[in-house]
């Protein structure tokens, strides 16, 4: 067979699948390629928890046979990805990222590791990411037992947490597509660093059985992807109903484009602050841009804010109070101190502390969240803004320190809508849309729950209006 | 990175971005990270203390739409 071309590395999911059908290349050549270069570059970034060559390529002689013997499994046959190392795989090593876990082994596979072997997709490798995917908060970009995420854009700037590997793999072309999980905005924040699509499930559609638990309200698997379709591809193998996971809203996701509405019918809101004013300046001019190519699908356009609540208090308090009761057997150790980031054993401690009033209010103010949303998103169908108002940060710049003096607008905007997203358990699409500074911005869309057919669409529709998603980072 | 982008980076940064305050300086030791904290959370308390809360709303707990 011929060499397999670069060029399959940037490849998507069809095209891949489409390539071992036509027998243009070995699963097994092609998964040898992808770890290798898995195991070149990815400690380049910090985008590698650990290698699973033995495992792929045993995966992938299977696809061989089956492909012989034209048993074409779907879509996702002979692809290779990437888990966030928060993900159990059966009997490796599973360190969420942080020290303390370093060599823990599960004896069982997570749900969504479980679909996507019965799809046939080869896990490659299991990818880096913010010890304890960020805990209550966190300073540094270095909160990781595997160092920062470099961004593979410009090395000198975070990827994005705290999906940080799940980000860097699909830009740089490590994995096809990757698993992240999300709590607020760890799938979107480096989504959008990075230059990949990233797709934030509505709450309940993904199963999380064996993956770490941080905030079991609030807690997302996604996937980051090279677009809108390979989400849509990855969220139908991996979206269904599973005891395992009390959160499971017993929903299914069909990959179904020809059945969602016509494009004109949807509805988008949008805040003018949010691009006007919100975003950074560098960014402002792909910003709008990506506001007109939205309008230029013929959808019908309005003006919209978010309800007036706390999110940031809300957010900070219900992870707070749930991941410290999580890890507490980590701080009662006394191991907590062995995590990276000062900031986040300081969090982890003094959520213990918290009052059960605090957390109840928190939740109870999270209904009325709910409520007003579900009433916004009954004048709308999408709600759309900056992913992030500017570009990735350089990995120096501690995360919770201004570098600008600029003051905020007084008009909130939708600037909130990750965390507002997130506390109503909505679903959310990153997609590139330019560049600021040279680096990746992007916008999100976010819908109802389980719109994420109606997301994907529009996600679908802008994709084929720019090749921003196509762009691949310096080699 | 801005004070907008701060906002959205790090929950537990959310508190310290409001521009009428002026930013403490980086905690030295582990006790005073552990104050920080504490303080963060008391600020968060402050601020869901000022939402009108009627009697009748119960916690959060399905998310099934």
């Amino acid at each position: 067979m011929a060499a397999i071309s670069d060029d399959i590395f940037f490849a998507g999911i069809t095209e891949i699948n489409r390539g071992l059908k036509q027998k243009q290349f070995s699963n097994v050549e092609l998964i040898r390629d992808f770890t290798q270069r898995m195991e070149q570059l990815g400690p380049r970034y910090n985008a590698l928890a650990l290698l699973l060559p033995q495992r792929a390529i045993k995966a992938a002689k299977d696809v061989d046979g089956d492909i012989k013997r034209e048993r074409f499994r779907s879509p996702l046959q002979g692809v290779p990805f990437g888990a966030k190392d928060l993900l159990s795989v059966e009997k490796e090593p599973t360190a969420w990222g942080a020290r303390p876990y370093t060599g823990q082994v599960f004896d069982y596979p997570a749900t969504v590791i479980k679909k996507l072997d019965k799809a046939a997709a080869i896990l490659t490798s299991k990818l880096a990411m913010v010890e304890l995917a960020g805990g209550p908060t966190y300073r540094y970009a270095s909160a990781s037992v595997t160092g920062p995420g470099l961004n593979p854009w410009d090395r000198t700037r975070w990827s994005g947490g705290s999906s940080s590997g799940s980000g860097i793999a699909v830009a740089a072309g490590l994995v096809t597509f990757a698993l992240g999980s999300e709590t607020s905005g760890s799938i979107l924040t480096p989504s959008a660093f990075c230059g990949v699509t990233g797709l934030r499930p509505t709450y309940g559609l993904v199963s999380r059985y064996g993956a770490m638990a941080l905030s079991w309200t609030l807690d997302k698997i996604g996937p980051m992807c090279r677009s809108a379709e390979d989400c849509a591809i990855v969220l139908q193998a991996i979206a269904g109903s599973d005891a395992n996971d009390p959160g499971s809203a017993g929903k299914s996701f069909y990959n179904a484009p020809q059945y969602t509405r016509d494009i004109n019918t949807i509805r988008v809101g949008f805040a003018p602050v949010d691009f006007d004013d919100w975003a950074e300046p560098a960014a402002r001019p792909d910003f709008a841009k990506a506001l007109e190519v939205i309008r230029s699908m013929g959808v019908q356009v309005t003006e919209a804010k978010l309800p007036d609540f706390p999110y940031g208090a809300l957010v900070s308090t219900i992870i707070a109070a749930e991941a410290s009761s999580v890890f507490e057997p980590l701080i009662a150790s006394g191991k907590v101190d062995q995590l990276a980031d000062p900031k986040q054993i300081a969090g982890l401690k003094a959520g213990l502390e918290m009052p059960a009033k605090d957390y109840l209010k928190a939740m109870r103010i999270r209904t009325l969240v709910q409520q007003a949303l579900r009433e916004l998103l009954a004048g709308v169908d999408i709600l759309i803004a900056p992913t992030r108002p500017g570009p990735a940060p350089k990995i120096t710049q501690p995360l919770d320190r201004p570098v600008s003096d600029r003051p905020p607008p007084k008009d909130r905007g939708l600037s909130a809508l990750i965390q507002a997203g997130n506390l109503a358990g909505l679903p959310a699409l990153s997609l590139p849309c330019g560049f600021a500074d040279g680096m990746p911005i992007a916008i999100q869309l976010a819908g109802r729950p389980f719109s994420e057919n109606v997301l994907l669409k529009i996600g679908r529709e802008f994709q084929t209006r720019t090749d921003f998603h196509k762009r691949r980072p310096p080699a | 990175m801005t004070r907008r982008e701060l906002i959205l980076v790090a929950p537990g940064a959310l508190l310290a971005q409001t521009p009428q305050q002026t930013q403490p300086p980086l905690p030295k030791n582990a006790d005073e990270e552990l104050a920080a904290a504490r303080e963060t959370q008391r600020r968060n308390a402050e601020q869901l203390a000022k939402v009108d809360l009627p009697m009748a709303t119960e916690p959060a707990v399905h998310f099934k739409a």
